[in-house]
């Protein structure tokens, strides 16, 4: 029997990397548009994933195996896609802040702005405020996601506004923080654009923060 | 995922399935036991109905006027002829309750003559419509695994209460019912409205859906009408609950070993009489022990006592190979509060682990004076809490995880692995009404303290019941046996 777009959704949404790939390369055989394969099928599959998560329905490790599907097809599917018809959201800057080495919650980010239309670049784990400022200024990303574990590093997010304000690069870019300890309340507190309880609505902050959503 | 190797390379391995409170070794229940069959050997014990001793008689018993002395053979003899293990349907016929092994089953009170109404934290007399709630309560919740009639309805002809509540539970609920009874004068219309339901006698024998429950409130004196309840039971093989209802330092000995053994030589003569009537029929025993609290003069449901007795005994009882009943889930509070949660998420959890087969109490409040529905719903959640401890630690060769482990790595995480996701649904408690949220989430749906969320849950499953209605010519029959 063909692939259906429909198929690969589902691969997506159950979580099975294996299927998704190969559902994809099926489907580019097929000769169905690269496009249309990534939007309705990779991505259609992970946004009824975000609906089951925020019904709480689905889990993290739901999430995780979901967005790992996705990535797998997209990272088949993406190379042929022509640069001029790939629509970016927008650039996103993610990192773990100093003396914090936790990625899993800021990784699963990354796939799923990644899955929404942004284009991600990773920082990596404990990087200092006067690293992002210096990465800030070299690549203009339009959203700076941080993300921080412990309460005591989620400090280092004020660190890095403050900067940004001394630097004068505050109102060219967008501060977004999550993980565990942080709360709307922290991001009020240190003037940060946006905060997000899960991987989910970060993607969806991230669009509404350009306009997007 | 991620084996390292075949899983058939173990031979014997021993485990434990289900955690268990095995509180009396072997050697300490057949102490009691052996003191329990010399005391009715030697002291007997009082059967105030004629036709019972004359039963008891016949088989070689001594007598001597209502005093009946059993010779320890002749519990042995009972002992061999009782089922080890007894099964309870639902109305339908399903094979729902497995009375056997350290199975636990849990469900309502039944004695409170007072509804304590949680939201005008007020109480009013127990009717018939809330038996009805209990009913449908039981009917909804998981963990509840047979309905009772939650409290004793006072809205109805004081001598027919339990035929009027039986009814009513089994127009509302499929589940198993526990129909507790004083006499023969509701046993018969109750057994006759359960034969109208199944539609015939030999259909209920086989596929019993209520089991009869009698209480037993004396040291080693059978009243008439237990006496009565019994026989009959065992004339129609149904499934028959005897319940002792001793207090310690006042019924039974202020000791516990001492309570056990008068309870058990109660049961005892209970099992001897129901096998001679008629050998192998359903037979569960056990009961509500608890202290005498000679500050406040009261006997309490939610002292350690009740715990640590009724888990004695259910222990004893699985020595026997008994089919064991035991209470648990009530409070003395007088309010839904800390002392409420404290006390029946003890008692559940003990008799719980003591693998008590059946387990009534739940929603029994202020020392069993009222009955209150959402303590039953919040049993129902702690029930689901126990199964979890019960079911221990299980051990396969995935489970023991050295393949993923390795995949990992130190200082990594498993959350993103499949082995995770293959196990972290089943492998824990999903709470319903145990607040787990952030502190914002929570205050945006009302700060709600557990007493509110349970009264909420509570009342969203009495919107989602959906009746369990039997046909028109069945409620016309038992329209007929209780008018």
């Amino acid at each position: 029997m063909a692939a259906t777009i429909e198929d690969l959704a589902q691969a997506v949404f159950d979580g099975d990397s294996r299927k998704a790939k190969k559902l994809s390369q099926k489907l580019l055989d097929a000769g169905e548009a690269p496009l249309d394969i990534i939007n309705q099928g990779l991505m259609g599959g992970m946004s009824e994933v975000g609906v089951q998560f925020k019904a709480g329905t689905m889990f993290v490790p739901d999430v995780m195996a979901a967005a790992e599907a996705m990535s797998a097809g997209v990272e088949l599917v993406k190379p042929l896609i022509a640069h001029e018809d790939i629509q970016s959201l927008g650039t996103v800057y993610m990192c773990t802040v100093k003396a914090d080495l936790h990625d899993i919650g800021k990784n699963l980010v990354i796939m799923m702005l990644e899955g929404a239309g942004f284009n991600v670049i990773n920082g990596g784990v404990d990087v200092a405020p006067e690293k992002i400022v210096e990465d800030v200024k070299e690549l203009h990303p339009d959203i700076i996601g941080m993300s921080a574990l412990l309460t005591t590093t989620m400090l280092h997010m004020k660190d890095t506004i403050e900067l940004l304000k001394e630097e004068g690069l505050r109102d060219q870019v967008k501060v977004i923080i999550g993980g565990a300890p942080v709360s709307q309340d922290f991001a009020d507190e240190i003037a940060a654009d946006g905060y997000s309880p899960d991987a989910v609505s970060a993607a969806d902050l991230a669009k509404s923060l350009v306009g997007a959503a | 995922m991620y084996r390292t190797r075949s899983l058939y390379t173990t031979a014997g391995f021993q485990v434990q399935q289900h955690l268990f409170w095995q509180m009396l070794t072997d050697d300490q229940c057949e102490a009691i036991v052996s003191t329990a069959e010399e005391l009715l050997e030697r002291t007997g014990v009082e059967v105030l109905s004629e036709a019972a001793v004359k039963v008891f008689e016949e088989a070689g018993c001594l007598v001597d006027g209502s005093r009946v002395r059993i010779p320890s053979t002749k519990i042995q003899w009972a002992l061999r002829n009782a089922p080890s293990r007894v099964t309870l349907c639902d109305r339908k016929g399903n094979r729902a309750m497995m009375l056997e092994n350290n199975e636990a089953h849990w469900g309502a009170g039944y004695t409170p003559t007072e509804y304590y109404d949680q939201e005008k934290e007020e109480k009013r007399p127990f009717t018939l419509a809330d038996v009805e709630e209990f009913g449908k309560l039981a009917q909804m919740l998981p963990n509840i695994d047979f309905a009772t009639q939650g409290g004793f309805p006072t809205d109805v002809d004081e001598a027919m209460a339990e035929v009027y509540a039986f009814k009513t539970l089994v127009k509302t609920t499929t589940k198993p019912i526990v129909q507790h009874v004083r006499g023969l004068a509701q046993a018969q219309p109750i057994y006759d409205m359960a034969v109208a339901v199944k539609g015939c006698a030999k259909e209920l024998a086989f596929d019993p859906f209520v089991a009869l429950h009698v209480s037993i409130e004396e040291p080693l004196q059978l009243s008439a009408d237990a006496l009565e309840v019994i026989t009959f039971a065992a004339e129609k093989r149904l499934p028959v609950i005897v319940s002792n209802e001793l207090v310690s330092g006042f019924t039974a000995p202020a000791e516990s070993a001492g309570v056990m053994i008068v309870a058990l030589a109660n049961s005892f003569a209970a099992l001897v009489l129901s096998q001679l009537v008629s050998e192998g029929t359903p037979f569960i025993t056990g009961g509500f022990f608890t202290n005498n609290d000679t500050v406040n003069e009261l006997h309490p449901v939610g002292s350690p006592e009740v715990s640590l007795l009724g888990g004695g005994f259910a222990n004893i009882l699985r020595y026997l190979r008994i089919p064991s009943y035991g209470f648990g889930g009530a409070t003395d509070s007088k309010i839904s509060d800390a002392q409420l949660g404290l006390e029946s998420a003890l008692s559940t959890l003990c008799a719980g682990v003591a693998g008590t087969n059946v387990i009534a109490g739940a929603g029994v409040f202020e020392s069993g004076l009222a009955s209150n529905p959402n303590l039953l719903v919040l049993v129902d959640e702690m029930a689901c809490e126990t199964e979890r401890i019960m079911r221990g630690v299980e051990m396969d060769e995935d489970r023991l995880a050295r393949g993923v482990i390795e995949y990992v790595q130190p200082a990594g995480n498993y959350l993103a692995t499949k082995h995770t996701r293959y196990y972290f649904r089943s492998e824990q408690f999903w709470p319903t009404l145990m607040n787990r949220k952030r502190i914002d989430d929570w205050a945006a749906e009302g700060s709600l303290t557990l007493g509110q969320r349970t009264m909420n849950k509570t009342k969203s499953l009495l919107v989602a019941y959906s009746p369990k209605a039997l046909k028109d010519d069945v409620v016309a029959e038992l329209d007929k046996i209780a008018g």
